[in-house]
């Protein structure tokens, strides 16, 4: 009766982290519970049936997962809960994809009102082929994703028991001289391995692209790499030359600019998507080798038009990479469902604690409008309200304050509004990275950067993701995607690299008071206040004084 | 019917001249002790109100219909079965006779060990009189159970060969016989009889049976077991034929036969049912859970119930919804209330039946009619929770009324709205205390598997659900309900008591008396008293036994209960966690200040500047905020949420408005600047009168809106220039009282009324059996016999039976007296028809104009 979880009506677990049991009882919800929230003291987990279902696919049962709870609940565990976990689970497991030897891909029942339940859905029937016995549906297979996603919305998700074809052979090895791959990327790489497809979430500078690398290593075949741009790709690229056996001439880039197909292939996903006379050409280029395994970096961008094809991929070994799987449209089902399951996921202080990112200090600065600009901000349009608060000139005195208080620290100013951020470059005579700036004249800045030959960077969001900057230690944001969580987290991960002399890297984000500015600040800080980074706020005023 | 009415006349005859065997039902109570005459009031209830005259009276009123019906339905399947065994033997039937008819020829030593129990509880309700050799089955319910064309038998028997002739010409009887093997005779009552001992005789039937063809026995097998009537076509197959030409098929009409109850007897092996069922069936258990698990799991749900009905209280704080003309909840609002509660609309009625039942919310009687909590709510507020819990457990079990019923339909096919009206069943009090007791039959800890408990209870009342199916408060149906409970086909659909028990399991599953579908301790402590009182709230020692019960169930409940906390965890992302059940005051406080995210066990906060905002307008300070948190919280409190308290009371009543003129006023006029340059402001209508006040075309509360849409956060003001404090009244009824259960007839009588009652009709038997002789005197004077209007009641119905001549004494409408000797058929309401042998015609009287009655000497007919 007092143990350290508190089982809701609502289905979510709150868990006392402080509490002594707390490690055993994360262990033990771990396989069935969704974690959602991370903040200091009590985490909350969220039962949901997606994640029964994952739970009965790596082999727990609904015993199990009763015990779990009422071994460590506080209280007693809602009977009715207890019911619905039953039933939820028992759901899974009823229809099975397998391999026929004549007939192909099949979909079979052991409970013959469930196969005629979904047979009359009108959703299902384009999907499947003749009917072989009571008990059996031919399906067609290139429709195995679309139906597993398919009966998943039904309710009865279908046991995937066809498994992978394993593509060309290639050979891959990590080259571990002198480095290693730390305890929680061999977790993912093997929680990966053994679901054989899925989520790893990590946080950002926590090391996913040797998760990656570790992955490959394990599949030992092509590989086709998904990613969000051209400096990205060329960033895996140095990065699987450095630490895999992988040599530049077995490493294709698939880009706007180059169009080489090698056995290990790196794409962006703008070029996957670029559509040409109602078509995508490039699309193809997941049929032009016998791929082993794909990787999806930043899994939580997926396009649409990359969703779709990405169901008729479900024989192939799929890997989706991300530090935060929220996705402002809702689609996060739609990710685990085509991609896999969440394999690994670890709470981002979990990570700094163990020391492997850098702690972070993030600070929300508050300006206040002028009066003047108080007055226009109450007459703008409602479109162009935030626009005119986050860029109020008041942020640009607190940018240059902060600039000159982490003077000879490399500073990156983050922004969303071209006509600000060239402002900012202007005073505070910094060069900036904006769209129109060159793939080549980006990587030039950059290196110059990490090098230390320039302190300040002014970016637009095209520096959001996957731009390894890891010397950074300070980031200044002035203006963002509106309330995007998962922006926010990115941005905070610029600065999360673990600094050489084990620095502190410090977040800065610049809001206008009083304004929609601040709230959308406040849904952006959510994702990261629930991963337990808890924001100071300080008065612009004070800031300027000391 | 005919010659079966002839039968009993003999019989009854016969019995007149045995002497020391009571001739009439009033005779065998007569010589039943005083403790008989107790059992049979206490099982029929109905009986004693109002108190019988005397003993004469009494054996009438149980041989009423109403009475009957309601005594067949509180039997056991196997006393019924016992009954309708007795409604197909001769009348009187001996003890072996019934015996036989039960276990067939075989016989079964389970029947045998239960028959004597079941004619003792016949006979102790007054459905059975007479010694073990003469056993009789009371007249009505006789009727009630025996087999006629328009209501089939449940035993599927077929009237007798006797009954079935009784129409025939006997010429074809003739035939019959001649067929069958019979040697000839021209008397047709010998002729039934013999044919009725063919019939009976298992041997000859036997071999006359293994000359009909196979057609010809799966025709009988068709008609064996009911029911017993087939159609033919006028020239029938050769099969149907050879069954007619024996009598083993006699035809009723010109194109249906009916198979006599004496061959489908003896194709039975002479048993009267299919499937007899002398025992109860046993209560399973589904599984066995430690009692503590299951104690702990019911407290859980205990306190999950307390949680929601203050959910639904709370959120009817400010009045609730209005209550419709025809009465009850319309549907929207019980959808509205179902999302409120995060359940679903079955489930929200349960709950709002609930607590209407414990008297914690009723409508307010104003011209426009709504629901809202009643005072009581407040005082059961200030319980402890295990108090609380009993409060609504108790009232709960006693209540009438069924939230199962919500949101189907009534007769009439309208929806029946939850707290509307129609929703009483008297049975519903009687089925939840059964289900609980017999939960309590098991093991602790054993959870019952329900398939079993539905079968005891339907064994245990197999009459009363389908009788009980349409409301009470429509009688013509209520009484019609045996007749169609006879009808197999009724019993494949639900009948009520089916569904009660099935309501009964999952409320008290969500009521906590039972945890994982096994009884809780509370429960059983809950339980400790008998039906009866339960039953009947009215009665005043019952209620105080129960209320006594439920103290000691709570008593029990409350170290089971979560421990209420007094502090809440502060987060960095603006919430509050209260790690258990909160403290009242603590609670309601944090609930103002900010707003509720998850519920159960524990209690998620978000703070939100809306939450804080609605802080600050109920007259707390930031200060106070602040110091509030620090005091209740574990941790310390985190930078943005003090931030956010102090971002918000900043802005808190920054901007004033005033209630009279509806004015705004802010000293910084750049604020009233951006206000009217605001087009958003537009609707408002406001003009700016002096650099730091403005006046507003609208009302406060929508100027208030308007404002707090533009995202400032004005203050109302006094007119005295304060701050006026909203802070939410809370919205009662006028005291009210619980409604009262609704049971079925009249309340058990306990053993002082019972005792006296027995003493008075025994005091007024007395009486009557002392004046009984002296009618014969005046009879033999020529005056006008004068005796009790009971009296004259009693001797023309047994004359009615007897078929004998009375002597009556009549009074005409002009007030002419008259004698007059007459022989009564009928006696029904309050009118005897009979063959007056005066007039020489059949003739009407009302009973009022009877003087008296006596009987005639045998020579005077």
């Amino acid at each position: 009766m007092n143990g350290p979880l508190i089982v809701q009506s609502d289905k979510t677990l709150l868990l006392e982290v402080d509490h002594e049991l707390a490690e055993a009882c994360r262990r033990a919800i771990a396989p069935f519970a969704e974690l959602e929230r991370a903040p200091e003291h009590i985490h909350t987990y969220r039962v949901t049936p997606l994640g029964l279902w994952n739970a009965r696919a790596a082999g727990h049962d609904a015993e199990q997962v009763v015990d779990a709870l009422v071994e460590y609940s506080r209280y007693p565990v809602p009977h009715a809960l207890l019911v619905d976990i039953a039933e939820t689970m028992a759901r899974y497991g009823r229809l099975t994809l397998s391999k026929h030897p004549t007939h192909g891909l099949v979909l079979t029942t052991t409970d013959r009102p469930v196969l005629e339940e979904i047979l009359r859905s009108r959703k299902v029937q384009p999907l499947v082929g003749e009917r072989i016995d009571p008990d059996t549906v031919v399906v067609h297979p290139s429709e195995r994703g679309q139906i597993k996603q398919t009966l998943l919305k039904l309710g009865w998700p279908a046991e995937d028991l066809a498994g992978y074809v394993d593509g060309e052979a290639h050979r891959i090895d990590l080259a571990e001289d002198g480095w290693s791959l730390r305890p929680y990327q061999k977790q993912a790489v093997d929680g990966f391995w053994h679901g054989g497809s899925g989520v790893v979430v990590l946080p950002c500078g926590a090391g996913k692209t040797l998760v990656g690398a570790g992955a490959m290593a394990q599949a030992k075949a092509t590989t086709l790499i998904l990613v969000t741009n051209t400096v990205s790709a060329r960033q895996w690229k140095h990065e699987l030359v450095k630490r895999t056996s992988l040599t530049e001439d077995e490493i294709g880039e698939y880009s706007g600019t180059r169009k080489e197909i090698r056995p290990v292939t790196i794409a962006t996903y703008q070029v996957l998507t670029t559509k040409r006379k109602g078509i995508y050409p490039h699309l193809e280029l997941f049929d032009s080798r016998d791929w082993g395994l794909i990787v999806y970096d930043e899994v939580h961008l997926l396009p649409a038009p990359v969703f779709k094809f990405t169901a008729d991929l479900q024989a192939r070994r799929r890997l989706g990479l991300t530090a935060t799987l929220v996705r402002e449209d809702g689609r996060e089902s739609d990710v685990f469902s085509l991609i896999g399951p969440k394999r690994f996921d670890a709470p981002w202080k979990e990570i700094e604690a163990q020391g492997y990112i850098a702690p972070a200090d993030c600070v929300e600065v508050r300006v206040n409008l002028t009066d003047s600009e108080r007055l226009a901000y109450a007459t703008a349009e409602a479109e162009e309200k935030y626009r005119f608060c986050a860029t109020t000139a008041t942020k640009r005195k607190v940018t240059e304050a902060l600039v000159k208080k982490f003077a000879g620290q490399q500073i990156l100013v983050i922004g969303q509004y071209i006509d600000q951020l060239d402002e900012l470059g202007e005073h505070l005579d910094a060069p900036v990275i904006k769209g129109e700036t060159s793939n080549k004249e980006r990587e030039r800045l950059f290196d110059a950067f990490r090098n230390g030959e320039i302190n300040v960077l002014v970016v637009s969001k095209v520096a959001n993701f996957s731009i390894d900057l890891p010397e950074a230690t300070v980031a200044i944001q002035v203006s963002g995607t509106f309330g995007s969580r998962q922006e926010e987290a990115q941005r905070l991960g610029r600065v999360l690299r673990p600094k050489a002399d084990g620095h502190q890297a410090h977040f800065y984000s610049v809001v206008a008071r009083d304004t929609i500015d601040q709230d959308f600040a406040a849904h952006r800080q959510r994702f990261l206040a629930e991963q337990g980074y808890a924001y100071r706020i300080v008065d612009a005023d004070e800031l300027m004084e000391s | 019917m005919g010659i079966g009415e002839l039968d009993r006349e003999a019989h009854v005859a016969e019995a007149t001249s045995a002497g020391a065997a009571p001739r009439t039902l009033a005779e065998a109570l007569r010589a039943r002790g005083d403790e008989g005459l107790a059992a049979l009031l206490r099982a029929r209830p109905d009986l004693l109100s109002p108190v019988p005259n005397d003993l004469t009276q009494l054996a009438t009123r149980a041989g009423t219909r109403g009475s009957v019906v309601r005594a067949l339905e509180r039997l056991d399947r196997f006393a019924l079965q016992t009954a309708e065994a007795l409604a197909v033997a001769p009348d009187p039937a001996p003890y072996p006779v019934l015996l036989a008819l039960l276990t067939g020829d075989e016989g079964d030593p389970e029947i045998e060990a239960a028959l004597p129990g079941a004619v003792a509880l016949l006979r102790e309700q007054a459905l059975v009189w007479g010694e073990d050799d003469r056993l009789r089955l009371v007249r009505t319910a006789r009727e009630l159970l025996s087999p006629s064309p328009q209501h089939p038998s449940p035993t599927g028997l077929g009237p007798t060969v006797a009954e079935a002739t009784a129409g025939m010409s006997p010429g074809r009887v003739q035939e019959i016989i001649a067929t069958a093997g019979l040697p000839p005779t021209h008397d047709p009552v010998s002729a039934v009889a013999a044919l009725t001992e063919l019939f009976t005789d298992r041997a000859r039937m036997g071999a006359l049976l293994d000359e009909a063809s196979p057609e010809a026995l799966s025709v009988l097998d068709r008609l064996v077991w009911g029911p017993p009537y087939g159609e033919v076509t006028p020239n029938p197959a050769p099969p149907v034929q050879w069954l007619r030409d024996r009598g083993l098929l006699l035809p009723v009409s010109a194109r249906t036969m009916v198979l006599p109850r004496e061959v489908a007897l003896h194709l039975r092996g002479g048993r009267a049912h299919r499937v007899p069922e002398p025992v109860a069936p046993v209560v399973g258990t589904a599984r066995d859970y430690r009692p503590q698990v299951v104690d702990s799991a019911a407290a859980g749900q205990a306190h999950a119930a307390l949680a929601t009905v203050e959910e639904l209280l709370k959120s009817w704080d400010q009045g609730g919804p209005q209550v419709l003309r025809a009465g009850g909840m319309s549907v929207r609002d019980l959808k509205r209330t179902a999302a409120t509660l995060d359940v679903t609309e079955q489930l929200a009625a349960f709950w709002l039946e609930l607590c209407f039942g414990a008297g914690l919310l009723a409508s307010d009687g104003e011209a426009d009619e709504r629901y809202a909590p009643t005072p009581a709510y407040d005082d059961w507020l200030d319980l402890p929770p295990a108090e609380r819990w009993a409060r609504l457990v108790a009232p709960w079990l006693t209540a009438t009324r069924t939230a199962g019923l919500v949101g189907g339909a009534d007769a009439k096919g309208r929806t029946l709205a939850a707290l509307g009206p129609d929703l009483d069943r008297a049975p519903a009090p009687e089925v939840r205390h059964r289900v609980l007791e017999l939960l309590a039959t098991l093991p602790p800890g054993a959870a019952a598997d329900p398939g079993t408990l539905f079968a005891r209870m339907r064994w245990e009342r197999p009459l009363r659900g389908a009788a009980q199916a349409a409301p009470p408060r429509a009688p013509q149906t209520a009484s019609g309900g045996p007749d169609d409970s006879t009808d197999p086909a009724s019993d494949a659909s639900l009948d009520l008591r089916s569904r009660l028990a099935r309501w009964t399991l999952a409320e008290a599953e969500l009521l906590g008396l039972t945890g994982r579908g096994a009884l809780a301790g509370p429960a059983r402590a809950l339980l400790n008293l008998p039906l009866a009182e339960a039953a009947t709230p009215a009665d005043h020692g019952g209620r105080v036994e129960l209320s006594v019960a439920a103290g000691r169930a709570a008593t029990l409940l409350a170290p089971l209960l979560p421990e209420a906390v007094d502090h809440v965890l502060l987060q960095a992302d603006l919430t509050a966690v209260a790690p258990g059940p909160l403290r009242r005051p603590l609670a309601d406080a944090l609930a103002v200040l900010a707003d509720v995210e998850s519920k159960g066990g524990a209690t998620v906060y978000r703070f939100t500047p809306g939450s804080v905002r609605r802080a600050l307008d109920s007259g707390r300070s930031a200060s106070d905020l602040h110091d509030f948190l620090t005091a209740h919280s574990r941790t310390p409190v985190p930078q943005p949420l003090a931030y956010l308290i102090d971002d918000v009371a900043r802005k808190h009543g920054h901007l004033r408005i005033g209630a009279a003129s509806a004015y705004v006023r802010c000293d910084d006029d750049t604020v009233l600047g951006e206000i009217l340059a605001d087009r958003r402001s537009a609707a408002l209508g406001l003009r700016r009168l002096a650099p730091t006040v403005l006046a507003a075309q609208t009302d406060p509360a929508s100027l208030l809106d308007g404002l707090r849409a533009m995202g400032y956060a004005p203050a109302a003001e006094s007119a005295e220039g304060d701050v006026l404090v909203t802070r939410a009244d809370a919205y009662r009824t006028p005291a009210r009282t619980a409604p009262v259960p609704v049971p079925d007839g009249p309340p058990a009588p306990d053993t002082t009324l019972l005792g006296a009652a027995v003493k008075a009709i025994r005091a007024g038997d007395r009486a009557a059996t002392a004046v009984r002789k002296e009618p014969a005197a005046p009879a033999t004077t020529g005056g006008l016999p004068r005796t009790s209007a009971a009296e004259t009641l009693a001797t023309v119905q047994a004359a009615a039976l007897t078929g004998s001549a009375v002597w009556i004494g009549y009074v005409n409408a002009e007030g002419a007296a008259s004698q007059r000797v007459i022989a009564p058929v009928r006696v029904e309401g309050g009118f005897v028809t009979g063959y007056d042998h005066t007039a020489d015609e059949v003739r009407t009287y009302p009973l009022h104009r009877i003087t008296g009655v006596a009987e005639l000497a045998d020579d005077q007919v």
